[in-house]
């Protein structure tokens, strides 16, 4: 890999970024509605004393990372989408540019968009509804990495399916991230889930990140188990999905579909 | 050989879009690659780009198979098309830049410039590429395409979207750049005219195979089967769009 053109890459989505104001929309204007919505819902929870204040702390963690989640994971495949809807993809793969590197740009461009969507719901959550997740950082960052790292996984796997079935699956750039939230234990703990459902929420490292999280919320610890089994989910899902990006990747170059994607 | 290509194939389906294709291109040599719609040109082009992957047969470039040293040969050539695009939000200076950083070019800012001016759209810099005509577009691909030095251009109809006085002129360039750096070109165009004067040697093609190769005369006098003082491809071309798939290699 050449870091001049991971450079190159991350210098495309930037501009695009300068030029495009759907990526302002989906940076910025969409962690601040999703953190208002949950924040007041939390301040009308709060008021009376309804629930704990320790719930409430859960419920905006939970949106926050949740946030992260699918934003990484739709910014992944959405900019990859932007190759696709320029016709930019020919040029791009005539040149000596690998995928591992357009994939390495990619990637480092969708984290500082991701991290700038944490930073504005945590901000808002901190100013408004005196939620301060700040100290909570330190512990919650392994949780966030594992989070990353999935929703990583999960662009791999839908890029590799846009490049097979073009945009026919466009939709799934967008969607992908919510197949997956009723099981990942999001805003209830895993122990509320029925009993059948379990193994499959288990097998998820965004179950292992929400719980992981609870705990630290709610003892103040970190959970090495719930860590464990995340990073540990993830390695095998990462391999997985590079593999079946691979197959996916060689499919559309048989089949010519790299020069003909519309 | 800049090229060697061997027992080239390629199938989609039923189709046969390539057989068993062979060729050789030397090094300062511009050879053509010609024949109707659905020749098989573009997918020949595509997998010299490594964009396709063969059913059948090897392409050395530089000595070099593409399967395994696809980076270092990529790095050597380019290739525009007018069929291809760019970020259309982007300027093309940005546009350029971005390209400039894949090919590892310096003095980047400069090289841009200097290319901008010389296929006349030096004015067009700032413009985002949604702005431009499709002419505009097919230069800034051209600047592209030279960007990095290339010893090996692929050009697929380069003049397809431009204006007679625009290709004239797009020719010109393509000529004077040829011969002052000595690039290779291997160069797809139904403009049977601007083969003509382009092209030292021609590789011309119907349903997917090489019918006939040599000199634009020589291409003349084997597919019309008759003497000739001078090339005349644009009857060629007519022969050989008229024939069934069957009779394509007849000669």
């Amino acid at each position: 890999m050449k870091p001049y053109r991971i450079k190159a890459v991350i210098m495309r989505h930037l501009y695009e970024v300068r030029r495009n104001a759907n990526h302002i929309t989906y940076m910025v204007y969409w962690p601040i509605v999703n953190i208002m919505v949950w924040g007041f819902f939390t301040l009308y929870l709060r008021h009376g004393d309804r629930l704990q204040p320790s719930i409430l702390s859960c419920l905006l963690g939970a949106v926050i990372l949740w946030g992260l989640f699918n934003a990484f994971q739709r910014d992944m495949a959405v900019g990859f989408l932007e190759e696709l809807w320029s016709r930019n993809l020919v040029s791009l793969f005539a040149s000596p540019l690998s995928v591992s590197e357009y994939v390495t740009g990619l990637i480092t461009v969708t984290f500082v968009k991701a991290m700038v969507g944490l930073t504005v719901e945590a901000l808002i959550a901190w100013l408004f509804y005196h939620y301060d997740i700040f100290p909570m950082l330190p512990k919650f960052i392994p949780f966030i990495l594992n989070l990353a790292l999935f929703a990583l996984t999960m662009g791999i796997v839908v890029t590799g399916l846009i490049f097979r079935y073009t945009t026919k699956f466009q939709a799934m750039a967008w969607s992908f991230a919510g197949i997956l939230m009723p099981l990942s234990c999001v805003f209830y703990p895993f122990s509320s889930l029925p009993g059948f459902l379990r193994p499959a929420a288990w097998i998820l490292p965004t179950t292992h990140s929400f719980e992981g999280m609870r705990e630290a919320i709610n003892s103040g610890g970190f959970s090495v188990l719930h860590f464990r089994w995340g990073l540990e989910l993830n390695i095998i899902y990462f391999i997985v999905a590079v593999v079946f990006f691979r197959v996916m990747f060689e499919s559309a170059r048989l089949r010519g579909l790299l020069v003909k994607m519309e | 050989m800049l090229v060697t290509v061997e027992h080239l194939a390629k199938t989609y389906g039923n189709f046969t879009a390539v057989d068993d294709v062979s060729f050789v291109v030397q090094a300062g040599e511009i050879a053509g690659l010609v024949g109707p719609n659905g020749a098989g040109k573009t997918t020949i082009i595509h997998m010299m780009l490594g964009l396709i992957s063969a059913n059948a047969g090897t392409i050395r470039l530089f000595g070099k198979d593409l399967e395994d040293d696809r980076e270092q040969i990529l790095q050597r050539l380019n290739f525009t098309s007018p069929y291809m695009a760019f970020p259309a939000r982007l300027t093309v200076l940005e546009n350029l830049k971005i390209f400039a950083g894949i090919y590892n070019v310096r003095n980047a800012a400069a090289k841009i410039i200097e290319l901008l001016e010389r296929f006349g759209i030096g004015r067009l810099k700032n413009k985002p590429i949604s702005r431009l005509s499709s002419g505009e577009t097919t230069r800034v691909g051209l600047c592209k395409a030279f960007l990095n030095d290339p010893e090996l251009l692929l050009l697929d109809e380069p003049t397809a979207y431009l204006d007679p006085q625009a290709g004239i002129r797009v020719r010109e360039v393509l000529l004077d750049l040829q011969r002052s750096r000595g690039t290779t070109i291997l160069y797809t165009s139904h403009n049977m005219h601007e083969v003509q004067r382009m092209c030292n040697r021609i590789i011309f093609l119907g349903h997917g195979k090489i019918i006939a190769t040599g000199t634009p005369i020589e291409v003349t006098r084997e597919i019309l089967n008759e003497h000739r003082d001078a090339p005349a491809l644009d009857e060629v071309f007519i022969r050989i769009a008229g024939r069934q798939p069957d009779e394509a290699v007849s000669n």
